[in-house]
């Protein structure tokens, strides 16, 4: 974990630790800082190393990279993203140091230790099919996948459809937000956009709200540039015409893909976001389209127009979730198996 | 301001260092700040493996804070530019416990080597620390006789003091705490058979094995103080503690040489109690002014007996010494706001 940065990575664990708990096991999180200094990594890897949890519990369950460094003799992991920049995102835009060679060093002896800590783990589960293609592409390692679910008392607030396109979710440019705004200057219906959420820094929220002035389209978004509580999340969710949620090849379909599930409204998204295509179909349960303003704006314009298909998608999503079997009840029987 | 505090943990096991990390967390929240607790895992058994242990959380990065708050060893091994140690206590295998023939590195044959490295480690944690306080004089003595760190004796307040609000007496004497050989309840339940048939005492408290709520019953019943003396032995919640407290005439602690002042002690206080405590019960004395708000007897049933007796005797006066004893406790100053002024300077 990072110190005081909270999200998704800490959720996971604070959902599984109380399900866990609400099935009558003792349950103890182990939080380890880190950081992505990456002169800081093998220092680091190996004080993880050095925590040895033999004998003071049963079972560790590792979640985040790279917890699966501590010692146990029944690990079982649940992977849900590699420390990506020394993987999939070394050959990308994303990557976040220059190519040198002691950094491709770095880069190779890193991936040697996580398949050596990996190899250690009795059972390797994923949160997601791409996730599970990247550990097998990279690490030679096979996985099952384990869909995580949002936690059991995660309320979902009923109201009618609006006009908006909604997406909640950090302010980043790996989320393209901004793709959004430009597809809204090209709509011709009157449907809305808003996006909601912190943005992670660099002055994507101010960026956004210029763009969007720039293109004449203020009107009819709405920035909201502050932490969304989840009541308020779910809210807005509640109040959308559908969610929308483009991440550069995701990991995984993404709570706001369940949270639009919950409240029965399609996904917006595109063809590269990764895990999200697990989830959403085009025209089934959402719609999936190239990640280009054209597109999206024609998507969103359709998703206006058509409101009764809208809400046929939504409930259509709601449905794949339970076809997926993404449940607690599923995720600990096989953590626990 | 970002505030992390660091405690050492063992998976399962919960005291009162992790219930005061807790309460110090919330307590920098309350402030304004934000707060967060990292509890890394620790363990001194082997002992050959404290090495690697010391070395793993030299190793560790902490990005995004501004301020560390470091509990106990190896934890404040961290490395942070603003660190303050609020030391509950060194690792006492390698220093007081070492000399006394107490430690389990002396059957290492790595041992001398280990104290020898933990005590360097140590010196310079200390040295790089923004400041470094204690829990009790006890800690800053070991800390200056072992280390030559001087310390500020910063005393841990109590987690809940609005529990502890005071009220009218029930007449009995509580004894609360955790019921076990060192806290001596059975030399409590002796001393009854020897006060003045109007002394009533409770005690209430977790036991520590089945063996001692046995014994004490066993006493009680060989000595036939069944109406006298009321047990109420489990894990109580707070609330009920400070119900028990609050209700009392005055409240009986004599644990054997303590190293604090004592939670019971200092809840009793904070209740406006008269305190009864013993000669020999080390920190809790500090607690106690005879004849302005308590007593300290001998450790004997007849002078703990005569002590209840006399508070039992005369309730006006009872309760004219607890007033004295929580204006004397207040006068000590032992809050949440002066520790979390001097923890944050």
């Amino acid at each position: 974990m990072i110190p005081f940065v909270g999200g998704g990575a800490r959720n996971i664990v604070d959902w599984l630790a109380d399900e866990l708990v609400a099935r009558g096991h003792e349950v103890e999180k182990v939080m380890l800082p880190f950081s992505d200094e990456p002169n800081d990594l093998f220092p680091q890897l190996a004080a993880f190393r050095s925590i040895d949890l033999t004998d003071a519990v049963d079972l560790a369950i590792c979640i985040r990279p790279p917890a699966y460094f501590v010692k146990h003799p029944r690990k079982v992991v649940w992977f849900i993203h590699h420390l990506r920049t020394y993987y999939d995102l070394w050959e990308s835009e994303f990557r976040l140091m220059q190519d040198t060679a002691i950094a491709r060093s770095r880069r190779d002896a890193l991936r040697r230790a996580d398949t050596a800590a990996l190899g250690e783990a009795s059972r390797i589960f994923v949160n997601s099919q791409v996730v599970g293609d990247r550990l097998a592409r990279f690490n030679g390692i096979e996985s099952t996948v384990l869909y995580p679910p949002l936690p059991a008392d995660y309320a979902a607030s009923s109201k009618p459809a609006g006009d908006s396109i909604t997406y909640v979710s950090r302010l980043d440019l790996t989320k393209r937000q901004h793709l959004l705004v430009e597809a809204l200057a090209l709509t011709t219906t009157e449907v809305r956009l808003v996006l909601a959420g912190k943005a992670a820094g660099g002055g994507y929220g101010v960026y956004l709200k210029e763009h969007a002035a720039n293109l004449g389209v203020s009107e009819r978004v709405t920035v909201d540039d502050r932490w969304v509580s989840d009541e308020e999340k779910s809210d807005l969710i509640a109040g959308s015409l559908a969610v929308a949620y483009l991440p550069v090849d995701e990991d995984s379909y993404g709570y706001p893909s369940l949270e639009a599930a919950r409240a029965q409204r399609p996904v917006l998204t595109t063809t590269d976001s990764g895990g999200v295509l697990e989830l959403v179909r085009d025209g089934v349960n959402g719609r999936v389209v190239e990640p280009t303003a054209e597109a999206l704006a024609a998507a969103m314009d359709e998703l206006f127009t058509n409101r009764e298909q809208t809400a046929l998608m939504g409930r259509a999503l709601a449905d794949s979730t339970v076809e997926l079997g993404i449940s607690w009840d599923t995720v600990i029987e096989g953590l626990l198996s | 301001m970002k505030v992390l505090v660091a405690n050492n943990m063992a998976p399962f096991m919960w005291g009162g260092a992790e219930e005061l990390a807790v309460t110090l967390v919330d307590r920098i929240r309350r402030r304004g700040h934000e707060a967060e607790l990292l509890r890394l895992p620790f363990r001194w058994d082997p002992v050959e493996d404290i090495l690697g242990q010391m070395l793993a959380i030299r190793s560790l990065e902490l990005p995004n804070t501004d301020r560390l708050i470091a509990l106990k060893f190896p934890v404040y091994l961290l490395r942070h530019e603003h660190k303050s140690m609020w030391l509950l206590h060194q690792f006492r295998q390698a220093y007081d416990l070492y000399d006394a023939g107490m430690s389990p590195m002396h059957d290492s044959v790595r041992g001398d080597e280990l104290r020898e490295a933990i005590a360097r480690a140590d010196g310079q944690s200390f040295h790089e620390a923004h400041a470094v306080y204690t829990n009790s004089p006890t800690t800053s003595d070991r800390l200056w006789h072992y280390n030559e760190v001087p310390s500020d004796v910063l005393r841990p307040p109590l987690n809940d003091p609005e529990l502890f609000g005071g009220g009218r007496s029930d007449g009995y004497i509580f004894a609360g705490g955790r019921v076990t050989g060192a806290k001596r309840q059975l030399l409590l339940i002796e001393a009854m058979a020897h006060a003045s048939s109007k002394v009533k005492l409770v005690i209430a408290g977790p036991p520590e094995s089945y063996r001692d709520p046995a014994a004490l019953k066993k006493k009680i019943e060989e000595l036939g103080l069944q109406d006298r003396v009321h047990l109420d032995l489990r894990l109580l919640s707070r609330r009920e503690v400070g119900e028990y407290a609050n209700r009392s005439l005055a409240c009986a602690y004599i644990p054997f040489d303590e190293d604090s002042l004592g939670y019971v002690a200092m809840e009793a206080a904070e209740a406006g109690k008269a305190i009864i405590t013993t000669t020999d019960s080390g920190g809790v004395r500090g607690m106690v002014q005879p004849g302005n708000n308590g007593w300290i007897a001998d450790p004997t049933p007849q002078s703990l007996g005569a002590a209840m007796s006399a508070a039992t005797a005369s309730p006006a006066k009872t309760r004219k010494m607890g007033q004295a004893s929580r204006e004397y406790w207040r006068g000590m100053n032992i809050t949440w706001d002066y520790t979390l002024d001097r923890l944050l300077s």
